[in-house]
């Protein structure tokens, strides 16, 4: 275990492991990354070659890309835009909740590719994607649960007393799908990216 | 998809290739799974693997020169069941590679390697 | 209520999401939320069972979408017993698990997502669904046990994860190749449409084989067990004790759903390989996982080894197909059950007070936890099968069931694997009634209210936490597992006379 140790901590920067005793691997749960005290994924990888370690708090350096910022600033409401479409035109065409939602979740992606990953997090915040994802799932198991409670069986669209109910029903359901896709693709973004976070996402 | 029979290996490849590409995959994937020693290449083989069970269902479903399933389209009608359940399977497998991912990073914190026989090693002398 | 299945699915997804939802007003919050909802859950449970043990067989289709173009729920006997185990068990380990387990919102959120999971396989009566909900428990479990503090328990969920999903791909292939044959899901409308192609065709005898592998993976029979063992000991122990109760309880009870509802008994009248298969590997399963068990040192791989071992009788008692054995594999999945989760909880609560989880580490436990040492004594000899306990009832009638249908190897197998048991339980009962507790034990005894490190030798639990509060609901829990494992086995008779309609359509 030692040699692992001396291994990681040989490129990290040297602010890095801010009042970890042990120093380097033993990430314990009480840690999280707002004071960017994980290990340096980028420094040593299991072969022992350096990585970009300049960064402050030893992530990969976020490199300012003037192309990359422009365009991804135009090109983003068109990909969100474009998910919503996806998600909109899931029962005559390919399509639906699930692949709308990946494409609007691609959406918080690009922005965090372009302007730098912890920017972006603190933009969402830990917050929303949680509660994007509950609303999402509050929203379609109402829906079910409301046709229970209006006399018919769970999901039965047609006890609801709108015209054509079960179109927009499922027009519905979509989009609660597309909300929870996207807000667990986001959420899973910034845990995975946070590295060494104990515990994988709960779905 | 043909009803008839291949007669012979031209007539096999011509004719149920997806299949064959079926297995291909799926033997690719555990070869991948068993023989790599990176932790990510193992989830690539998980994923090679699962891509090939989706082939499967996909080139079942397939119906030569039919319609989706709509009131104004004529028919023959392709049957929108499999396509389904591959789109589930899907998600599922997008939320597996996700926790597996999730897994890896977790062990990259914990023992400064993704390779298996080293952390074997560190657990062994734990 | 027509719609209780359904709501009792669609439940723990709720309690999931509001768990989730919790920890952004207030964390710590996650256990109430849990017990809310598991005790909602447990009184839809009885209910449900209620009405299907006095009513008879209850299916409701989701959506109004009318079978077999929907989805249909269908709930006997048997489904009714496993949702209320399920429900019953999680309520006992989430009372454990207050002090003892992991205590984040996402865990009790994941917590809450295995019991749907388990709930869902075990109502359902479309095949792809139950894939769906075979991979959504398998996703929870994965998680589960990779939430323990160690990076011990990362790997052992990696290694579970990749394995179960290569079995629940088999799985899904399995469900691809009956759907090629039939163009249906349903497996009411499987069995019918599965005769009419003819149980002889490569496709029905592909499917049955693949489905049949797929489970053998979640259910752990030997060889395709290496999971089971890995992933066991890496767990948190509440997480431990959920699991090998409920996870592979359920498995086996898809396995039954699978073999004798969809490909029915005259399948394995027409492929007498594929019953003479299942048998090979039920007995293989038995012994070696009983030989495997007596070679172990620490007390976590040598319970999950007699998982192995005690699963083996389950798919013996599937293959041998008579009502005896399957009443008896039905109340085993049961007792097995409450006894497993008793087992793996005593551990924990041995190793909350004591820091240990090796054999070694048992010697003279009875002087030291009287009750943890009765609670883990009266569990083994239940375990091996001493009469009245559950255990008893369950192997008695699986082996008079294999009596009954000539199968005089898997009998002879099942006497052997007691005796093996009981070399390995009996062990353990020695070392702690008849030993003296190591100098070591004392000092931890001590040390336990100041949480001071002990040292070398008592400080290779598998968990790495050392001695932690022990709280009355971990005692009680423990107590209250043995206590079931007794009563259970008295109970068993009447339990076999309620089950019989249900194993009589079974087998029909």
């Amino acid at each position: 275990m030692s040699d692992q140790d001396a291994d990681a901590e040989v490129d990290v920067g040297a602010d890095a492991e801010t009042g970890d005793a042990t120093g380097g691997i033993q990430f314990g749960p009480g840690q999280d990354d707002t004071g960017d005290t994980g290990p340096d994924l980028e420094a040593a990888d299991a072969d022992g070659r350096p990585g970009p370690t300049d960064a402050p708090g030893g992530r990969a350096p976020y490199v300012e890309s003037p192309i990359i910022m422009t365009t991804v600033r135009v090109v983003v409401p068109f990909v969100f835009t474009f998910g919503l479409f996806v998600m909109f035109h899931g029962a005559n065409s390919p399509g639906g909740g699930f692949q709308g939602g990946v494409i609007v979740g691609t959406v918080v992606l690009l922005l965090g590719v372009a302007f730098g990953i912890a920017t972006t997090r603190d933009w969402i915040g830990p917050r929303i994607p949680v509660a994007v994802v509950g609303l999402g799932v509050l929203t379609f198991v109402g829906i079910g649960a409301g046709s229970v409670l209006l006399g018919g069986g769970f999901l039965e669209y047609a006890v609801y007393g709108v015209k054509d109910a079960t179109k927009y029903g499922i027009e519905l359901v979509e989009l609660a799908i597309g909300a929870v896709v996207a807000g667990v693709v986001t959420g899973l973004f910034f845990a995975v990216s946070a590295g060494g976070r104990p515990g994988g996402e709960p779905e | 998809m043909s009803a008839v029979v291949p007669v012979g290996i031209i007539d096999l490849l011509a004719t149920r290739s997806y299949y064959l590409v079926t297995f291909l995959l799926l033997g690719v994937g555990t070869y991948t799974m068993i023989a790599s020693d990176n932790y990510v290449k193992k989830v690539i083989g998980l994923n090679l693997f699962q891509v090939g069970v989706f082939l499967f269902f996909i080139a079942a479903a397939y119906v030569d020169g039919a319609n989706p399933p709509l009131l104004d389209e004529p028919g023959p009608y392709v049957s929108p069941l499999p396509h389904v359940l591959i789109l589930t399977a899907i998600v599922v497998g997008v939320s597996l590679t996700a926790v597996a991912l999730g897994l890896v990073v977790r062990i990259y914190a914990e023992y400064g390697t993704l390779d298996d026989d080293v952390v074997r090693e560190v657990r062994a002398d734990e | 209520m027509n719609e209780l299945p359904a709501l009792l699915v669609a439940l723990p997804i709720v309690g999931s999401i509001v768990a989730f939802l919790a920890s952004l007003v207030r964390t710590r919050s996650g256990w109430y939320v849990a017990v809310a909802t598991l005790a909602v859950h447990t009184v839809a449970a009885v209910a449900l069972a209620e009405r299907v043990f006095t009513e008879g067989q209850l299916s409701y289709v989701v959506g109004g979408f009318t079978a077999p173009y929907g989805i249909e729920l269908v709930v006997d006997g048997l489904s009714a017993t496993m949702v209320v185990l399920v429900a019953v068990v999680s309520l006992g380990v989430l009372a454990y698990a207050r002090v003892a387990g992991p205590r984040s919102n996402p865990f009790y959120a994941t917590y809450l997502l295995l019991v749907t999971g388990l709930t869902g396989v075990s109502v359902t009566g479309d095949l792809f669904n139950m894939y769906v909900f075979l991979e959504i428990l398998g996703l929870a479990a994965y998680a589960l046990v990779a939430s323990g503090e160690r990076g011990e328990s990362a790997v052992a969920g990696l290694k579970y994860l990749i394995v179960g999903t290569v079995g629940a791909s088999l799985f899904l292939l399995g469900v691809g190749y009956a759907f090629v044959a039939t163009g249906t899901l349903n497996m009411a409308d499987l069995s019918v449409k599965l005769a009419e192609v003819g149980y002889t065709s490569p496709l029905v005898r592909a499917a049955f084989g693949l489905l049949v592998v797929g489970l053998f993976v979640k259910v752990a029979v030997f060889p395709l067990h290496t999971w089971q063992p890995t992933a066991y000991a890496g767990a948190p122990d509440s997480v431990s004790a959920l699991v090998a109760a409920l996870v592979s309880t359920v498995a086996a009870y898809a396995l039954v759903r699978v073999t004798l509802s969809v490909f029915t008994v005259e399948f394995l009248v027409a492929n007498p390989l594929a019953r003479q298969l299942m048998v090979v590997a039920a007995a293989v399963s038995i012994v070696v996982g009983s030989v495997l068990a007596v070679a172990q040192t620490d007390l976590k791989r040598m319970l999950a080894y007699s998982s192995v071992s005690q699963f083996g009788l389950v798919v013996a008692a599937v293959a041998v197909t008579t009502e005896t054995a399957l009443t008896g594999a039905a109340i085993h999945l049961v007792g097995h059950a409450v006894m497993k989760g008793g087992l793996f909880l005593a551990v924990g609560l041995v190793a909350a007070s004591t820091g240990t989880r090796l054999i070694a580490g048992y010697d003279g436990l009875s002087q030291r936890l009287p009750g943890a040492a009765g609670s883990v004594a009266v569990l083994a000899l239940a375990m091996v099968g001493v009469p009245p306990a559950v255990g008893f009832v369950g192997k008695w009638y699986v082996a008079l069931g294999a009596v009954e249908a000539r199968a005089w190897p898997i009998a002879v197998v099942i006497f052997l694997s007691t005796l093996l048991t009981l070399a390995y339980f009996a062990r353990l009962i020695e070392r702690m009634y008849f030993r003296e507790p190591p100098e070591w034990a004392t000092d931890i005894d001590e040390a336990v209210d100041t949480d001071a490190d002990t040292g070398g030798v008592a400080d290779v639990a598998t968990d790495g936490a050392g001695p932690r509060a022990v709280s009355t609901g971990m005692r009680a829990t423990v107590l209250a597992a043995a206590v079931l494992a007794v009563l259970l086995g008295l109970a068993a008779v009447e339990y076999g006379q309620l089950l019989e309609p249900t194993v009589e359509r079974l087998l029909s």
